[in-house]
């Protein structure tokens, strides 16, 4: 196993004072994450405070991360599924719309970038020069032009006008090169020999060895994908495909911001995202390239 | 198997020509592999950006309005050159780039080595950093705002507390001086979990051989990690690079929820200048010209970088 | 692995045509669209309005658009470009010049009601008009102000007076003489909160301040001429905002950074707030009585408050603007309706919805409030160059409070607006009025 990247033990150490250090080691990798994300733990307090007023009260100072009396009232108002904010509706639009846009993306954005990487299409070095240039491009500035070529297309409104436009991307296509360009060339001129196409050789031999890539650009698509807010806010009009992040926006009113039911949606928004990260993220574990070689 | 395989890939066709019918084919196949997602970024990316160069020439506002529309060739770019906060949004981009490289990689790829190690519950560590970067910005700038609080918000008593009282509460967003600086360290903080999975991604394509043989030369953990892991990544680096530089300079959300660019123009950026003067101010032309302008001057810079890193390979 | 993965796309792509091919079938009803933004009550609110507008007029379907405060300019904006404008819209009050000006809606007064036209206030009026043809376009149920929060034990420790009303409000010299003796009180971190967290992106600034101006005897562009040269930037203008920034210099306001809880949060570290009707319902919350209301001082001759809030107006695009226009009409007259926004202590517009609400009704805490909207209450510049106007002003006003030269600012910004009304040909027929 790949452990040695920065590992402190030395490879003779074995035995029990291995173990030891093992413990000292998580211990304070541990700490060290917990102060990483201590700011969130405001997040966590403030969700599970019942007066908004306090909340507003308590911001800026250390009583923020304090909670005398939890209540779960926060949650239980804001995972209902019915009525005119059904949560549970937009949660699921938001979930068909992270997997269709995931799914096909994957297979789009890494054929792309596979045949960017091993190809033989002239032009490539101009199509990738393309790529990095198209990441340049702000959402901001084309959402607009965009809005009114989706709705000439009668595209308004639909699962597909929010899954379409982010499906090939230029950061993932670059993304995937990146990984497919570091395996050693000897994969893909073995398997040229032994006289598999192109496709196959993506599809047998380079797309096994790519999931951390896979995992890579799921995680980041998802989140991407969860997270969409203008968008979304632009073009649906009705329930039917609204995302979670949208209806989220109605506790950041206009005169007053409804904090405590704000902070326990917050919370609840990240779960999915996690699960989808810890899902994806044992892809990491697993190494094929060495063995691939190897052999 | 030598260090050399890892670099950038010099895919030369097969020592033998495997013959014309062959070359077609795999010609077809290519295009079939990367047809979906050229149309895909045609329609979606390539034909508004297109529009909006058209845009950038004329005095359309976002919505029609009785005024034609005429054309006015340079006029909008010659204003947003004239236009002092133009050039301060500019320069301020460019500092937030400068300072929030080394921060949010630096912090990325520290967090990556710490992670890719044989631990006890290590998914509950990469969990754990990984969590603020799934957090939506909007909540990020509600907590940062709360931390960043003056003169007695936390971050200031912490401050307070290590210094001994000798530091002054800092205005952390409301002083132009240091207001870009807190927003590098929101936007950092938010953002590593990001370039953190594509380092774990990278470490985890470095053979375990290579470790193996460098302990049998006698390597130890320092020598491994310089001569192993460094050079393995080296791709990593650029790719991270290239890409925190072009996210950086589009630099919006943050600033727009927590300071709107002030106090007095410190945090404006290109891209909220850009959307301030084609959504709030209606000018879509404008603003258009100031995307074109963006998009060229990062550009340049993206690609210049890729040259240089590239030259460095070797 | 790719193939089936490839099934399950596919599965899931059929079963998503599915589903729209159904929404897209249409029922014989006449569909009324209403697009609005707000919170999760307000949202309620209109769903159960819709519901009982439907049972009432089974022909009736009404559809509501939902769009998120912060992204309602750009839905709006992404309506109007892809034609999809709904029949109903809910809009701010001061960009309903630039709405009216540009075609995007109709006059309402043949569409709602004769009697809640005859129910509204002034303010009200003013607010949902359009000056050239000074005709409505626009109703609301309420309306809103900005007033003077208080620290009664702050304010009896230095012996100030409290205005009884709108008429005996403070005058410059008693208001800057009250700020300095309560910059020394103890307990006192700041004498005022005029909300700068608020930010300058929520009209907060050209809403709470402009009307300081006005009251110090300039305004935000000359509403004669619509030149904003020599008017924003003219010498009143520039020491009326000299004297804020003097404020924020002697260390008077709370920062853009410290929040906007400042005056009620532990220790009250603030002693005023400058803030709107909706500040009370979260300070009264922390203070319980501790509170005075007061009306905003006089900065010059005469006291100025401002107005506006989001109110209802029907597209010129309706397909059927008599049924919206009794929906409208419905809505406004609805109990549980009004019920609701009584619960979020909302500033009543109509005066039948004054007298039922005993906060701002005579006696009420917050009555100064009202009664600053019938007598002190100026709608901001009713002009379609207002997107504009606000940005360029919420822009010099953050480079004024932070240090920048008054003159120069305001210069700028009155630079700004005069562009964009020569670019725009001075939005005739705006350039004849005089």
């Amino acid at each position: 196993m790949s452990d040695l990247a920065l590992s402190t033990t030395a490879p003779a150490a074995i035995g029990s004072g291995k173990r030891g250090l093992r413990i000292v080691q998580f211990v304070s990798i541990f700490v060290i994450a917990l102060v990483m994300i201590s700011p969130l733990f405001m997040l966590l307090i403030a969700s599970l405070k019942d007066d908004r007023f306090q909340i507003l009260a308590d911001m800026g100072s250390f009583r923020a991360f304090w909670v005398s009396d939890p209540t779960l009232s926060n949650y239980r108002e804001v995972a209902n599924f019915s009525g005119e904010l059904a949560y549970g509706r937009y949660l699921i639009n938001s979930l068909i719309i992270l997997v269709m846009t995931v799914g096909t993306g994957l297979v789009v954005n890494s054929m792309a970038g596979f045949v960017l990487a091993w190809g033989t299409l002239r032009g490539k070095a101009v199509l990738l020069a393309i790529v990095v240039a198209l990441y340049v491009i702000p959402q901001e500035s084309i959402i607009m032009p965009l809005v009114v070529m989706m709705s000439r297309a009668g595209l308004t409104d639909t699962f597909a006008v929010q899954i379409l436009p982010w499906v090939a991307s230029p950061l993932y296509t670059f993304l995937f090169y990146q990984f497919f360009a570091q395996l050693p060339k000897e994969l893909y001129e073995a398997a040229e020999m032994d006289g598999a196409s192109t496709f196959r050789i993506y599809r047998s031999i380079f797309m096994p060895l790519s999931l951390p890539a896979l995992a890579t650009v799921s995680i980041l698509m998802g989140i991407e994908s969860w997270n969409q807010y203008l968008w979304p806010t632009l073009v649906t009009q009705t329930d039917y495909a609204r995302p979670i992040s949208v209806a989220i926006a109605t506790f950041f009113g206009q005169d007053s911001i409804f904090w405590d039911r704000a902070m326990a949606a917050s919370v609840l928004m990240m779960i999915p995202v996690l699960i989808l990260y810890l899902a994806f993220q044992r892809w990491f574990v697993s190494s094929f390239v060495g063995s691939a070689v190897k052999g | 198997m030598t260090v050399e395989n890892m670099s950038a890939p010099r895919p030369a066709p097969g020592a033998k020509r495997p013959g014309r019918r062959r070359d077609r084919q795999r010609f077809w196949q290519e295009l079939g592999m990367i047809g979906p997602a050229v149309v895909l970024m045609a329609v979606f990316l390539i034909a508004p950006f297109l529009l909006s160069f058209w845009t950038a020439m004329t005095n359309q506002p976002l919505v029609p309005r009785p005024t034609p529309v005429r054309f006015v060739g340079l006029l909008n770019f010659q204003r947003i050159f004239s236009d002092p906060l133009f050039w301060t949004s500019l320069w301020n981009v460019t500092r937030f780039t400068i300072w929030v490289i080394p921060v949010q990689c630096g912090l990325a790829f520290l967090t990556a080595l710490l992670l890719h190690q044989k631990l006890p519950m290590r998914n509950l560590l990469r969990g754990m950093f990984f969590l603020p970067a799934i957090t939506s910005m909007v909540v990020v700038c509600v907590i940062w705002g709360t931390l960043f609080q003056y003169p007695s918000g936390p971050l200031n008593q912490i401050v307070g507390f290590l210094s001994g009282g000798t530091i002054q509460p800092i205005d952390w967003l409301g002083d132009p001086n240091w207001a870009m600086f807190s927003i590098v360290l929101l936007s950092a903080w938010q953002a590593y979990g990001f370039q953190m999975i594509i380092y774990l991604a990278g470490l985890q394509g470095i053979p375990d051989e290579l470790y193996d043989a460098a302990r049998i030369d006698g390597a130890g953990p320092l020598r491994r990690f310089w001569h192993v892991t460094m050079p393995g990544l080296r791709p990593t680096h650029v790719f991270v690079l290239v890409i925190t530089t072009i996210q950086a300079f589009k630099l919006y959300t943050q600033v727009a929820i927590l300071t709107q660019g002030g106090p007095r123009e410190s945090t404006e950026t290109v891209v909220h200048y850009m959307v301030r003067s084609g959504f709030a101010e209606q000018k879509l032309g404008y603003a258009s010209a100031v995307s074109v302008i963006l998009f060229v001057i990062v550009l340049v810079i993206a690609l210049l970088q890729r040259q240089l890193l590239r030259r460095f390979d070797v | 692995m790719r193939i089936s993965m490839g099934n399950r796309l596919l599965s899931v792509l059929s079963a998503s045509t599915a589903l729209i091919l159904m929404a897209g079938s249409a029922d014989a009803k006449t569909v009324v669209t209403m697009m609005h933004q707000g919170d999760p009550g307000w949202v309620k609110a209109y769903g159960d309005v819709a519901k009982r507008f439907e049972e009432a007029n089974p022909d009736v379907d009404i559809e509501l658009i939902y769009a998120p405060h912060d992204a309602y300019n750009e839905k709006f904006s992404a309506a109007v470009m892809s034609k999809q404008l709904p029949d109903i819209m809910e809009l701010d009050a001061p960009f309903l010049a630039n709405y009216v000006w540009s075609g995007y809606l109709q006059p309402i007064k043949p569409l709602v009601d004769k009697d809640l036209l005859d129910d509204m206030t002034e303010s009200n009026i003013a607010q949902g008009t359009y000056p050239i043809d000074k005709d409505l376009y626009a109703i609301g149920l309420t309306d809103s102000s900005v007033v003077l929060y208080g620290n009664k034990k702050y304010l009896e420790a230095i012996g100030a007076r409290i205005p009884k009303g709108v008429d005996d409000a403070w005058t410059r010299e008693e208001f800057e003489g009250y700020l300095d003796k309560l910059s020394k009180l103890d307990g006192v971190k700041w004498p005022i909160d005029t909300f700068r967290g608020y930010g300058i992106k929520t009209e907060w600034i050209t809403y709470a301040y402009g009307p300081l101006l006005e009251s110090a005897g300039c305004d935000l562009i000359d509403r004669k001429t619509w030149v904003a040269g020599g008017t924003l930037d003219s010498e009143t203008c520039v020491k009326a905002m000299t004297m804020m920034q003097d404020w924020v210099k002697k260390g008077w306001v709370v920062p853009t950074s410290s929040g906007t809880n400042q005056f009620y949060a532990e220790g009250q570290p603030a002693a005023l707030a400058m803030g709107g009707h909706w500040f009370y319902a979260e300070a009264s919350a922390a203070m319980k009585d501790n509170i005075v209301v007061m009306p905003l001082p006089k900065i010059g001759e005469k006291g100025v408050s401002p107005n506006g809030t989001w109110i209802w107006g029907i597209s010129a695009t309706a397909k059927n603007p008599e049924i919206a226009g009794k929906f409208v009409s419905f809505l406004l007259k609805d109990k549980e309706y009004r019920d609701y926004a009584k619960s979020q202590s909302a500033f009543p517009g109509l005066k039948s919805f004054a007298a039922d609400s005993p906060l701002y009704a005579e006696g009420g805490p917050l009555a100064v409030a009202f009664e600053q909207a019938s007598k002190t209450a100026v709608a901001r510049p009713p002009h379609p160059a207002y997107p504009t106007l606000t940005s360029a002003f919420m822009q010099a006003v953050d480079k004024i409070f932070n240090g920048s030269d008054a003159q120069e600012a305001l210069t700028t910004a009155a630079q700004k607006i005069d562009e964009d009304i020569e670019d725009n040909a001075g939005y005739p027929p705006f350039d004849e009025q005089q």
